[in-house]
């Protein structure tokens, strides 16, 4: 049986239509997320401020961790998010999902360190914690346009994966941008209010990027 | 017979860089395979659809085949998102036509009804593609009656059709 059932004449205009294109190149999306995580850093040093405590050692080893984890979690879903704009049948993304699980090990730290009566003073008297929670997500947004830009010249087909590693990405770039001006680096601090971003920002990408994005 | 991963690679790779004659040898493979892909998985009236969708969106999402890796797994995830989309439509007329069984035959009042619940969503629609889905979709005319009624060509038709569906698509997906 003989299979021609789209008439020619679509694959004649298609053809016509031929321009040639560049492929979609993953460098450049990686240079893409590292000015804009870079921009983010430069925006918070003209906003807020860089801790100075960080050079002249001052800073607690759970500040580098913290900050460290971040930094990671943010690039490995990024890289995950540049990845979907090329879609693939074999596609995974266990690099990002391992990664971001890993950064409730920071919320569980501090309540195995701190106990119930301790989480609870961190959660509702720490004044700083909602600021920073905030401010975190807020510089995030850069990295969530530059990663929703990237998406919609690709052709993602994990629209809800790709909304949910996008906030992830961007809360935790936002929120590691935003932790190199803030000098509270106690696990109480850090283990609550520097990694609910990320949790914000899941959620948020996760409802909100799809429709930016289907194709 | 449908050809290889390294021949489709082949052309993809002259396609990208704007081959035109490799572009339409590799359409014309792309639109077998296709049709194998799809046959058991959709009605055989709406085959041609599917196939003409995902045509479509292997010309506009052409660059983002990487040249370094397989072109089957690429133009399958393509097929299954628009193949997933299709079902999305087509379970929703599916209901609409359980509807139907219980009315009057070609019920005048059923169809004006459903008509009217489309004009919501029209308004959001360019006239040339709300009018071509409604004489299409609707009305059941052929590409070519619909071409032929409303000056356009048969391609720009079935183009229209397919961007006027996406839209609306969309729409429906924002609404839940």
């Amino acid at each position: 049986m003989t299979m021609t059932r789209v008439p020619n004449s679509l694959i004649d205009d298609l053809a016509d239509d031929l321009a040639p294109v560049e492929p979609i190149r993953l460098s450049h999306g990686i240079a893409l997320v590292a000015l804009s995580a870079v921009a983010t850093v430069i925006l918070v040093e003209l906003l807020d401020g860089l801790w100075r405590g960080i050079v002249s050692g001052q800073a607690s080893g759970v500040f580098f961790i913290v900050n460290g984890m971040l930094g990671m979690v943010g690039a490995a879903s990024a890289l995950a998010v540049l990845r979907m704009a090329r879609p693939r049948v074999g596609n995974t993304h266990e690099g990002a999902r391992w990664s971001s699980a890993m950064l409730f090990l920071l919320p569980l730290t501090a309540l195995a360190v701190l106990g119930v009566g301790g989480m609870t003073t961190a959660l509702f008297d720490d004044p700083y914690g909602a600021g920073c929670f905030l401010a975190g997500a807020a510089f995030g947004l850069v990295t969530a346009a530059a990663l929703v830009l990237w998406l919609r010249r690709g052709a993602p087909v994990s629209l809800n994966a790709a909304g949910t590693y996008t906030g992830i990405a961007a809360g935790a770039i936002g929120s590691f941008a935003f932790g190199l001006a803030c000098p509270i680096d106690t696990i109480g601090h850090l283990g609550i209010w520097h990694v609910a971003p990320v949790a914000l920002m899941a959620l948020a990408g996760r409802f909100a990027i799809p429709p930016l994005v289907r194709w | 017979m449908i050809a290889d991963e390294a021949s489709m690679a082949q052309m993809m790779a002259a396609s990208q860089k704007g081959d035109r004659a490799m572009y339409r040898a590799l359409l014309i493979e792309v639109q077998l395979w296709l049709e194998r892909y799809f046959r058991k998985r959709v009605a055989p009236a709406q085959l041609d659809d599917l196939v003409q969708e995902v045509l479509l969106a292997v010309h506009a999402k052409r660059a983002t085949w990487d040249p370094t890796r397989a072109f089957y797994p690429w133009l399958a995830a393509i097929a299954r998102y628009r193949w997933i989309d299709h079902l999305r439509k087509v379970y929703r007329s599916a209901e609409d036509e359980l509807g139907d069984h219980d009315a009057a035959e070609d019920s005048e009042e059923e169809a004006v009804m459903a008509r009217m619940s489309l004009e919501r969503l029209f308004v959001h629609l360019p006239d040339k593609q709300a009018e071509v889905i409604e004489l299409v979709k609707i009305e059941g005319l052929t590409i070519s009656e619909a071409s032929a009624k409303t000056g356009q060509s048969e391609s720009l038709v079935k183009v229209n059709i397919h961007r006027g569906l996406k839209k609306l698509s969309a729409l429906v997906e924002k609404a839940e």
